[in-house]
């Protein structure tokens, strides 16, 4: 069998993994779906503006990164109960195991905001749906970024494995805190200190969720510029998630724990 | 009593070995509470609500006292499923110290966790008598016994399928939480959501604490309800862990 066939086999694996955790698709369901239905229309009877407007295209993207953290989750697992080992003794190059766990992650994140895509279509009219199809491979690409960031929190956890959530807990607050997933750029320029708006500013999360207000619910013409810049903050993410985990990998198989 | 003190200080060390998770939670109150709290305030334009980031504090701290509540119970699960719960059954403690020990730990851990939110909150805030702080600290402890009451209940379906408990309890919670004033004042929320909200603990729960420390009352639940309800729910749902407790056997076993 070739490697590509073995990545791929590997990848559908843990894909289908996501999607059989109850617990995981209850929480993340419940979620996202009352974030859209219920207190984005709440919080928009509090303010002077469309806050359903503007939060609920942002709940696809807090779907989208929720999702890919989970790629975290599961390689956590798999250093923990012992499954990294039996990965291991496949036939299966090391850098083709963390390629599979990236892709799996992208993708079942992909998946999973896309049928939060399709909620947030029939509640909210769009003015572009054919720029949702211009935007999805840039947003897997940002789901991957986004997994290897959770990759790289299981590899840092990995010799006090309890330690992962805590991380991934104080991670995803701080990513969606910073960044205009809640509120408009205006209002963090106000606040904030210059280098915090230029993070916020830079957010993967937040060129996303501005990516999908303006280009699929606002129909605004695509800026290349802007599908660009998901692609330059995602990229790193992914790379170094991917060198976290080959990492681990490596000192596993070298010395037959870490 | 000094059986059950042991029994509370076994688990509780476990998780202060170090406090990670109480340091989180500190850490995630601060920056909702600065960040996104602040942030949101500046959005909210409503006249009822004349300072949205004092109002969000007191929610988080209503959350918070929810997630103790409902850890509490998954706790009880999860020794259920490890294998531990038959071991303190048999234990030579009666049924009442042993349920007592389980609630007793779900209101110290409610106590750490609450210390340097509540302390923040009530700086915010400034100016509050030292009996209406006292009874909003009690409103919060009647309110996580009466969801650790209730997850405990519910933690019977375990027994049947602790995947599925786990499915249920974690769905349930976002949305008790997401259907109630924690966040948002009830007026605010459509006739349907409203209706939904008025049966939920946390509405009555949230109101209350916010009453006593001095929010316009004319957006809360009357508190006089409020105190009724809080009661009847720790009342009740603890009655109902203990006489489920007092049924339990030697031996039992999770699915």
């Amino acid at each position: 069998m070739r490697e590509l066939e073995r990545i791929l086999r590997l990848a559908r694996s843990d894909f289908a993994y996501f999607f059989r955790t109850k617990w995981l698709m209850a929480v993340l369901l419940t979620l996202n779906l009352s974030d859209m239905l219920v207190v984005a229309l709440v919080y928009g009877r509090l303010m002077s503006f469309d806050y359903f407007r503007f939060f609920v295209p942002a709940v696809v993207v807090m779907g989208l990164f929720a999702a890919a953290l989970d790629t975290g989750r599961r390689i956590w697992l798999a250093l923990r109960e012992g499954v990294i080992q039996y990965y291991l003794s496949l036939p299966i190059s090391l850098p083709g195991i963390v390629i599979a766990y990236l892709l799996a992650g992208g993708l079942a994140a992909m998946v999973y905001s896309t049928s939060l895509l399709l909620v947030a279509l029939v509640a909210l009219p769009a003015e572009a749906v054919w720029s949702t199809f211009v935007l999805l491979p840039f947003l897997f690409i940002l789901a991957m970024g986004l997994a290897g960031i959770s990759a790289s929190l299981a590899a840092l956890a990995s010799t006090h494995g309890e330690y992962f959530f805590a991380y991934q807990q104080i991670v995803q607050v701080l990513l969606l805190t910073i960044s205009t997933v809640y509120y408009p750029i205006s209002v963090i320029s106000n606040y904030f200190p210059p280098a915090l708006i230029s993070f916020a500013s830079a957010n993967p999360l937040s060129l996303a969720a501005e990516a999908m207000r303006e280009y699929t619910f606002a129909g605004l013409p695509i800026q290349p510029m802007v599908l660009l810049n998901i692609l330059l903050a995602s990229a790193p993410i992914t790379v170094i998630g991917a060198l976290a985990y080959l990492f681990v990998l490596r000192a596993i198989r070298a010395k037959g724990k870490l | 009593m000094r059986n059950v003190l042991r029994l509370i200080w076994f688990d509780l060390k476990q998780e202060l070995k170090p406090p990670v998770w109480i340091l989180v939670e500190w850490f995630i109150f601060t920056v909702q509470l600065f960040i996104y709290g602040a942030l949101i305030s500046r959005l909210v334009t409503a006249p009822e609500i004349s300072n949205y980031q004092q109002f969000y504090a007191v929610g988080f701290i209503v959350m918070i006292t929810f997630d103790i509540g409902t850890h509490t119970g998954r706790h009880f699960v999860e020794d259920a499923h490890e294998g531990r719960l038959p071991y303190l059954l048999s234990l030579p403690i009666s049924r009442i110290k042993l349920f007592l020990s389980i609630a007793l730990q779900g209101g110290f851990e409610l106590a750490l966790m609450l210390t340097v939110p509540l302390a923040i909150t009530l700086f915010l805030l400034g100016n509050l008598a030292v009996l209406s702080v006292a009874a909003a600290i009690i409103t919060l402890f009647g309110l996580g016994f009466g969801v650790a009451g209730l997850m405990l209940g519910l933690s019977f379906i375990a027994f049947k399928s602790s995947d599925m408990y786990t499915a249920i309890v974690t769905g349930l919670s976002t949305i008790i939480i997401r259907f109630s004033t924690v966040f948002y004042p009830l007026i605010f929320l459509p006739q349907g959501y409203a209706s939904i909200a008025s049966i939920s603990p946390l509405t009555y729960g949230a109101d209350l604490v916010r009453f006593l420390l001095g929010f316009d009352p004319s957006i809360l639940l009357n508190p006089a309800y409020a105190v009724a309800v809080l009661a009847a729910l720790a009342v009740s749902t603890l009655g109902l862990g203990m006489v489920l407790l007092q049924r339990l056997v030697e031996g039992v076993k999770s699915a």
